[in-house]
């Protein structure tokens, strides 16, 4: 949906090009649109540099198809280039960039219309009963990286957010720092994601075999 | 054996599997800047001249019409199309991307998102009923001023009031979906972790 119409815009943007009131329009429309300066762009490289291969982990956590998901790293590494023109390094680099994509991550799952009651809590995945609706172990590392998948995509944003968050290795406090959640909650919450893991990926999972 | 489980296995296996790291170049986000703000403005362009047409037909009709109730009814058809233009030109026009991204913490910018959600239906009903009586009202009018006017001037209006139960099956049956989601406690939750933040 994304990639046709940017698709559509593009035909537009070319056409607009080709035509005689172009150069005036796009200077006029230009003046409107952030300018980008090296500051920008470099915070940007910087950005993508360190975190891209984050950020692509993120999208997988929340757009299963591939097509659509490129559309969605690439719309993260736009809004993360234009927020760098407020960056104001009232915070790090690496709050700033997460607190970007997942919004923006989070949008995207909006507009899907993917908030449904089939989404639900950390709390409630803890409080289902043993494994037995996972089948069999995880034989492999892909295996259990699905099952993963599968779990972090059940969950609703804020404790998606957070599952991510501590896969990529953050601590409580830094989790808090983006998610605008208190400390305790993250930590109750942290505490919970971790026997959930352990359910699914030991007693249940990769390491029983 | 649960016991020699190392808890960074599931870290590793996520952190692990392959990624294909993007990096957009400053021109390619610069062009796609350019793009994204020309659509944009040809949406709300469209818009606009769709709010100063209808402004114009109803301004036309305001100028034919004898009766007092009708010109009433059709002069303020011709504020709405104007009010719509303008609304367009307000909302529609700077297009700026969500800008409280960056300076919204995730739980803040995903309560905004559910109320801006929430709040749409809302929107659409108050906004929407009114034009809709308006027009009713102007169509009454215009039947009991017409010189073959039928014997039940509401008789005129017979379709609009189909439009309007038409309508109001449809913004029911929508709002029954969106109660399924049950978004207001999702907000209230949100709104309670806010507070506990605080």
């Amino acid at each position: 949906m994304l990639f046709e119409s940017y698709f559509t815009a593009e035909i537009g943007f070319n056409l607009l090009e080709s035509s005689m009131a172009s150069n005036y329009l796009k200077r006029a429309w230009a003046k409107t649109i952030p300018a980008g300066d090296v500051n920008q762009d470099s915070l940007y490289e910087q950005a993508a540099d360190t975190y891209g291969s984050s950020l692509d982990r993120l999208a997988r956590a929340y757009e299963l198809d591939a097509e659509v998901r490129r559309d969605l790293v690439q719309e993260i590494h736009f809004q993360l280039w234009r927020s760098f023109a407020h960056f104001d390094h009232r915070c790090s680099l690496r709050t700033w960039v997460y607190r970007v994509a997942h919004n923006v991550a989070t949008g995207h799952m909006i507009r899907q219309r993917r908030i449904r009651d089939r989404l639900v809590s950390i709390e409630s995945i803890e409080a289902m009963p043993g494994n037995s609706d996972h089948g069999e172990l995880a034989a492999t590392q892909a295996e259990a990286l699905d099952r993963l998948s599968m779990l972090i995509r059940r969950l609703k944003p804020l404790d998606r957010q957070i599952i991510v968050s501590y896969l990529e290795g953050m601590d409580a406090s830094s989790i808090g720092e983006f998610t605008g959640l208190s400390p305790a909650n993250i930590g109750m919450k942290v505490h919970r994601i971790k026997n959930i893991l352990r359910r699914w990926f030991v007693e249940g999972g990769l390491h029983a075999k | 054996m649960p016991s020699d489980f190392p808890m960074k296995d599931p870290q590793e296996i996520w952190q692990n599997q392959p990624t294909e790291p993007l990096k957009m170049s400053a021109s390619d986000l610069r062009r796609k800047a350019l793009v994204r703000q020309s659509r944009a403005r040809l949406e709300a362009l469209s818009t606009i001249i769709i709010g100063i047409i209808l402004c114009v037909v109803f301004a036309w009709s305001f100028a034919r019409a004898h009766e007092m109730l009708a010109r009433m009814g059709w002069g303020l058809l011709s504020l709405c199309g104007i009010y719509a233009a303008y609304h367009a030109y307000k909302w529609i026009w700077p297009q700026s991307l969500p800008e409280e991204a960056p300076i919204s913490t995730c739980l803040e910018f995903y309560r905004r998102e559910l109320e801006r959600r929430r709040d749409y239906l809302h929107r659409w009903w108050r906004s929407g009923l009114p034009l809709f009586l308006l027009l009713g009202m102007v169509m009454a009018a215009v039947g009991t001023g017409a010189r073959n006017a039928p014997p039940h001037p509401l008789l005129n209006a017979l379709p609009f009031f189909l439009i309007l139960a038409i309508w109001a099956v449809a913004f029911l049956l929508m709002r029954k979906k969106l109660g399924r989601e049950n978004l207001q406690q999702e907000i209230e939750e949100l709104r309670a972790f806010e507070r506990e933040r605080r």
